[in-house]
């Protein structure tokens, strides 16, 4: 690289600065102009929605925890190596690729944020949160996680260490939640419904009601 | 900003959700799926890489940064990237811009406002499904084959660099936090060899690093503002770690 030009940055123009105040109209005005050019179909911007909206959610998630929990030998594998444990489930497969899940014991827990954007494993979890995308939460969750978490209701004693994962890389982290006593005996099926977005995340516990 | 003090509790209005029934949190506002989808898609193009995208997002003024919600970041961001690889021009974007306004002075968007998708179904046969199932692993195989070897052990002892660690672009894009930066941690685990995004955001290629997760102590961190010992776990590419003395 010692050849290279060395660049003063930033080196993009303001462009957006020239559009209208109002974004709704901004999308449209963009709408138009890529569909015109032919950069993008209709069709292809209903599909992406409508896979991000209906099809990939926290289901996909709850899944492989609730697989976890009931299989030992699959729980470890996914804690050692996630990406070829959640290839072995059909239904999520390949999208396991660069996750590592981190487990919540009596001792640890877990909670993950993105300082950078808004990282976070959107093939298991779905779009994230707007809490998640928030500044608050980017901002105070490395600093503060207790107060943070308490926002949320979760109060963790003291006694607790928490560890708090920053995505600044292409690894997306996944927390493995505690069973609660209350889950034992339910079968996978209704083990999934009490596995929430943010159980996973590490802003809520399972709660069996 | 991660650290950054000067902001109040979490806006937790929508966090009410029970099970996974409730699709109403996936995307706020229809224009919010739209710019979404529209920077995947066009992402999906090609004609640049996930690392120059997010440098996009991330490089934004700072007022605009700070005042803008997340989607008008992507939505910035999208357009300054269409302009800059000319798949559109300033000119055109304005006169279409001033069309779209002038439909909606005379009251002709009104309708298409109001729906919150495309008219046309989904269809999965169309020849674009490729374009958005590229979208789904974008930028996801950051990791690579490599004859290089890390340097640093696990429990290692290591010290962030301090400074912006872009070698070759003064205040270009890195992940490596500013409230991480020049702070002393331990290698908790290696995790191969990724595409490294401080070359790659620049077009200079993937040059791909030794990549770890590294454990900091909050106090290490943030000293006294830290709230109580916590531990927080970065990804650090090989160039932004030193052995620490």
């Amino acid at each position: 690289m010692k050849n290279q030009k060395e660049i003063e940055y930033p080196d993009v123009a303001l462009n957006h600065r020239s559009l209208p105040s109002d974004p709704e109209l901004r999308v449209r005005a963009i709408e138009t102009l890529l569909l015109e050019k032919k950069l993008i179909k209709t069709e292809s911007i209903d599909a992406i929605i409508d896979l991000y909206e209906n099809k990939i959610g926290p289901i996909n998630g709850a899944k492989v925890i609730a697989r976890a929990w009931i299989d030992k030998k699959f729980k470890e594998r996914l804690l050692s190596d996630a990406r070829s444990a959640i290839q072995e489930l059909p239904y999520i497969g390949k999208q396991g690729y660069n996750i590592i899940a981190v487990e919540n014991t009596k001792t640890v827990h877990n909670v993950v944020v993105c300082t950078l954007c808004s990282c976070y494993p959107w093939s298991l979890l779905g779009i994230p949160p707007s809490w998640y995308k928030s500044d608050q939460y980017r901002a105070r969750v490395v600093r503060e996680p207790r107060k943070v978490l308490s926002e949320f209701g979760l109060k963790l004693s003291e006694k607790i260490e928490i560890r708090v994962w920053d995505s600044t890389s292409e690894l997306r982290y996944l927390v493995v939640p505690e069973k609660p006593k209350e889950a034992d005996g339910l079968v996978e099926k209704e083990l999934v419904k009490y596995i929430t977005r943010d159980v996973m995340i590490g802003t809520a516990l399972v709660k069996v009601s | 900003m991660g650290g950054r003090f000067g902001y109040g509790p979490l806006n937790l209005d929508n966090v009410k959700l029970k099970g996974h029934e409730n699709k109403s949190n996936v995307f706020d506002k229809p224009w919010h799926a739209k710019v979404w989808a529209f920077a995947h898609l066009t992402g999906a193009l090609g004609i640049w890489n996930l690392d120059v995208s997010r440098r996009f997002r991330e490089s934004l003024p700072i007022n605009d940064y700070v005042n803008f919600s997340y989607y008008e970041k992507w939505l910035a961001a999208l357009t300054n990237i269409l302009v800059c690889y000319k798949l559109v021009t300033e000119a055109e974007l304005n006169k279409v811009v001033e069309e779209t306004i002038n439909k909606q002075r005379s009251g002709l968007g009104t309708d298409e406002a109001k729906n919150k998708k495309c008219t046309g179904n989904p269809n999965w046969d169309a020849p674009d499904r490729i374009a958005v199932m590229k979208t789904l692993g974008w930028g996801g195989g950051s990791v690579r084959e490599s004859e290089l070897k890390p340097k640093f052990l696990n429990g290692e002892k290591v010290e962030t660099i301090f400074g912006n660690p872009n070698p070759d672009v003064k205040g270009g894009h890195t992940r490596l936090p500013g409230y991480a930066m020049g702070r002393e941690g331990i290698i908790y685990a290696y995790r191969g060899v990724h595409v490294f995004p401080d070359k790659n955001a620049h077009g200079f290629g993937e040059e791909p690093q030794p990549l770890y997760t590294v454990e900091f102590s909050s106090r290490d961190l943030f000293g006294k503002d830290a709230e109580a010992y916590h531990k927080v776990f970065l990804d650090c590419w090989e160039p932004y770690l030193r052995r620490s003395r």
